[in-house]
């Protein structure tokens, strides 16, 4: 454990791109009046314009589409249940609901097992198989979403059905919980759910691997030298440490889930039903711009656009959080 | 040969032919060796740690005096392919024996740390009082005797008693080591490992721990190592001089009083080192 390498596989940095300094000294080499301009100098700015021009283009457009909706019916998107194509009304609930819901229950699962995962590969595992561990979940992020969707689809939905559903069912107030759907595919919510924190455990696990990992050795010696036990180490050591940079990895694994799109329309269902009954088929906002847009005409662009706002502005937010926190985890460490 | 040379002599041959009386020994070493993967890091390691004196371990960056240092709290139980051999004796019991349980060692034999390392999360109080924590001690009045009496061992209490919810990363470089010391304190060790514990202070801040460490000497034994042979020769009362040998692995080359040491060294390698012809 005293040799805990910090290299042997991504860095936070890695990830998530932190603490970006700019070379002021070569800043002030280019724009100082002595230089001379080069034909480069000309095209790295203009490389730089047309990026910006691009970035602003999109959030435009993406604005500028969806402003039918925004300015007549927000309140119907935002709340409203039940999508009527292609004239309307355009309830986003459903959708709302829906990714909210499999997001937050995937990033449950996720954190539990990927927290007791992470530990292990730091703590608990021999050394010489520890990389190899660390090494395998990360190639498992690197498994593209359909492959995900696919498995759930073809494996996982028919099990749920034939096994997991009718055995949650035997349980009190099961069918009050869950619902009762008697769908013929298995797909459900629950199923989307399962999938996702599937799809967003490698992630989880390789930040907060590397966040449990920088935790300093020489604290984990230090309460070691008070006395502490390995699990006291753990608890009462390592994790508080580690804390804010693990709701970093959290918000990061949570910004995921919510974007993910294909896998989510292979095993929700794809309906567009507001519904709390985990069983039952559902949509999230990202399946449901999927599975609609070929079809869509007029007001339902503007309006599945407007879910696309709505999904950019939560995963902006939630990749801020994200970075905000691992950036405040740099700092705790940086002051130890 | 002039009459004072001689007199020095003789006056030296007193002095060897009595054992120093260094009292009982808190500790004893007995041909320890520690080896990585079997690699001999440091041999050949025989000498007692007398109660309350000051003993530092002294000689040049790769000798192994850390190495010897964390064996004597089993640090090295966690690092893979770590082996001690030899004979390490506290109060004459083994401590490498089968039926010691080493988080009670670790409490018995405490240790501060190269860099001030107090918990980030924890405050100044939580931090003190953390070893009695993990040792299942519950009970506030004790905590709050134990913080009280360690803060003030340390020389902390006065600086920080009004504060004692702060988060103990608020605190100087200095302070933050004397809490360390006040943490290791607490839980009232027979003996206070201390590994270069002022390498990464201030010139002022290190007098401060300097001048603790002479008077914790009277209720606890400190194993100091340190890089500073001003260091060694100002707090210690005896001193042990390790050195690499052809191989790359460290051993004893001299243990004595640290008057002895720097004054009229048996070996002359130790006096090469002390005069700082090397290292």
């Amino acid at each position: 454990m005293t040799e805990r390498a910090t290299g042997d596989g991504t860095e936070v940095s890695d990830v998530i791109p932190l603490d970006l300094q700019p070379h002021d000294e070569l800043v002030g080499e280019f724009n100082s009046p002595t230089s001379s301009r080069t034909w480069y100098h000309y095209l790295l700015i203009a490389a730089s314009i047309v990026f910006a021009a691009v970035s602003v283009g999109f959030v435009a457009t993406i604005l500028w589409s969806s402003l039918p909706i925004w300015a007549h019916h927000s309140g119907t998107l935002l709340g409203g249940k039940g999508w009527q194509s292609p004239t309307g009304p355009f309830g986003g609930l459903a959708m709302i609901a829906g990714t909210l819901e499999t997001s937050i229950i995937a990033l449950a699962i996720a954190v539990v097992i990927g927290l007791g995962t992470s530990i292990s590969i730091v703590f608990l595992i021999p050394r010489r198989f520890r990389n190899i561990v660390a090494t395998l979940v990360e190639l498992l992020a690197a498994v593209p979403s359909i492959v995900y969707g696919l498995w759930g689809f073809l494996v996982l939905a028919p099990w749920m059905l034939n096994t997991v559903n009718p055995w949650l069912n035997k349980w009190p107030f099961a069918k009050e919980i869950f619902g009762n759907p008697g769908q013929q595919f298995g797909t459900s919510l629950l199923l989307a759910s399962i999938v996702l924190a599937v799809m967003i455990l490698p992630t989880f696990v390789a930040i907060s691997r590397e966040v449990i990992t920088v935790v300093p050795q020489d604290l984990i010696e230090a309460s070691l030298s008070l006395g502490a036990t390995r699990w006291q180490v753990i608890r009462e050591v390592v994790l508080p440490t580690a804390k804010v940079g693990l709701f970093g990895a959290t918000f990061l694994a949570l910004a995921r889930a919510t974007g993910e799109t294909v896998a989510v329309a292979l095993v929700a269902g794809g309906v567009a039903n507001a519904q709390f009954h985990l069983l039952y088929p559902g949509t999230s906002i990202a399946a449901w711009i999927a599975t609609q847009f070929g079809e869509a005409q007029g007001n339902e662009i503007a309006a599945l656009m407007a879910l696309g706002v709505l999904l950019m502005v939560l995963n902006f937010g939630l990749s801020l959080i994200s970075r905000w926190l691992v950036n405040r985890q740099r700092r705790i460490l940086a002051v130890v | 040969m002039d009459q004072e040379f001689m007199a020095q002599v003789k006056m030296d041959a007193v002095e060897k032919s009595k054992a120093p009386d260094r009292g009982t020994a808190a500790m004893q070493l007995k041909n320890v060796a520690v080896s990585f993967h079997g690699r001999t890091a440091v041999r050949n390691c025989t000498f007692d740690i007398s109660k309350n004196r000051v003993t530092s371990l002294i000689g040049p960056s790769g000798s192994g005096k850390t190495t010897l240092l964390r064996a004597l709290n089993r640090l090295h139980d966690l690092t893979p392919g770590a082996k001690v051999t030899g004979q390490i004796l506290l109060e004459g019991e083994d401590i490498y024996r089968g039926d010691i349980t080493v988080t009670e060692l670790r409490s018995r034999v405490g240790m501060v740390f190269q860099r001030p390392n107090p918990f980030p999360t924890m405050s100044i109080y939580d931090n003190a009082v953390s070893g009695l924590r993990f040792n299942g001690i519950k009970k506030k009045s004790i905590l709050d005797e134990a913080a009280e009496t360690s803060l003030r061992s340390a020389a902390l209490w006065d600086s920080v008693q009004s504060r004692l919810k702060v988060a103990a990363s608020n605190l100087s470089g200095g302070e933050q080591q004397r809490l360390c010391i006040a943490r290791a304190l607490a839980m009232d060790p027979e003996v206070l490992l201390m590994d270069e514990p002022t390498s990464a202070l201030d010139p002022i801040a290190t007098l401060r721990i300097e001048e603790l460490m002479t008077t914790l000497k009277q209720r606890v034994t400190v194993v100091i190592v340190t890089h500073n042979m001003q260091q060694a020769a100002r707090i210690s009362d005896d001193c042990a001089f390790l050195l690499m040998g052809e191989d790359r692995a460290g051993e004893l080359i001299e243990f004595d009083t640290t008057e002895k040491i720097f004054n009229n060294p048996i070996d002359p390698r130790t006096l090469d080192y002390t005069l700082g012809r090397f290292g």
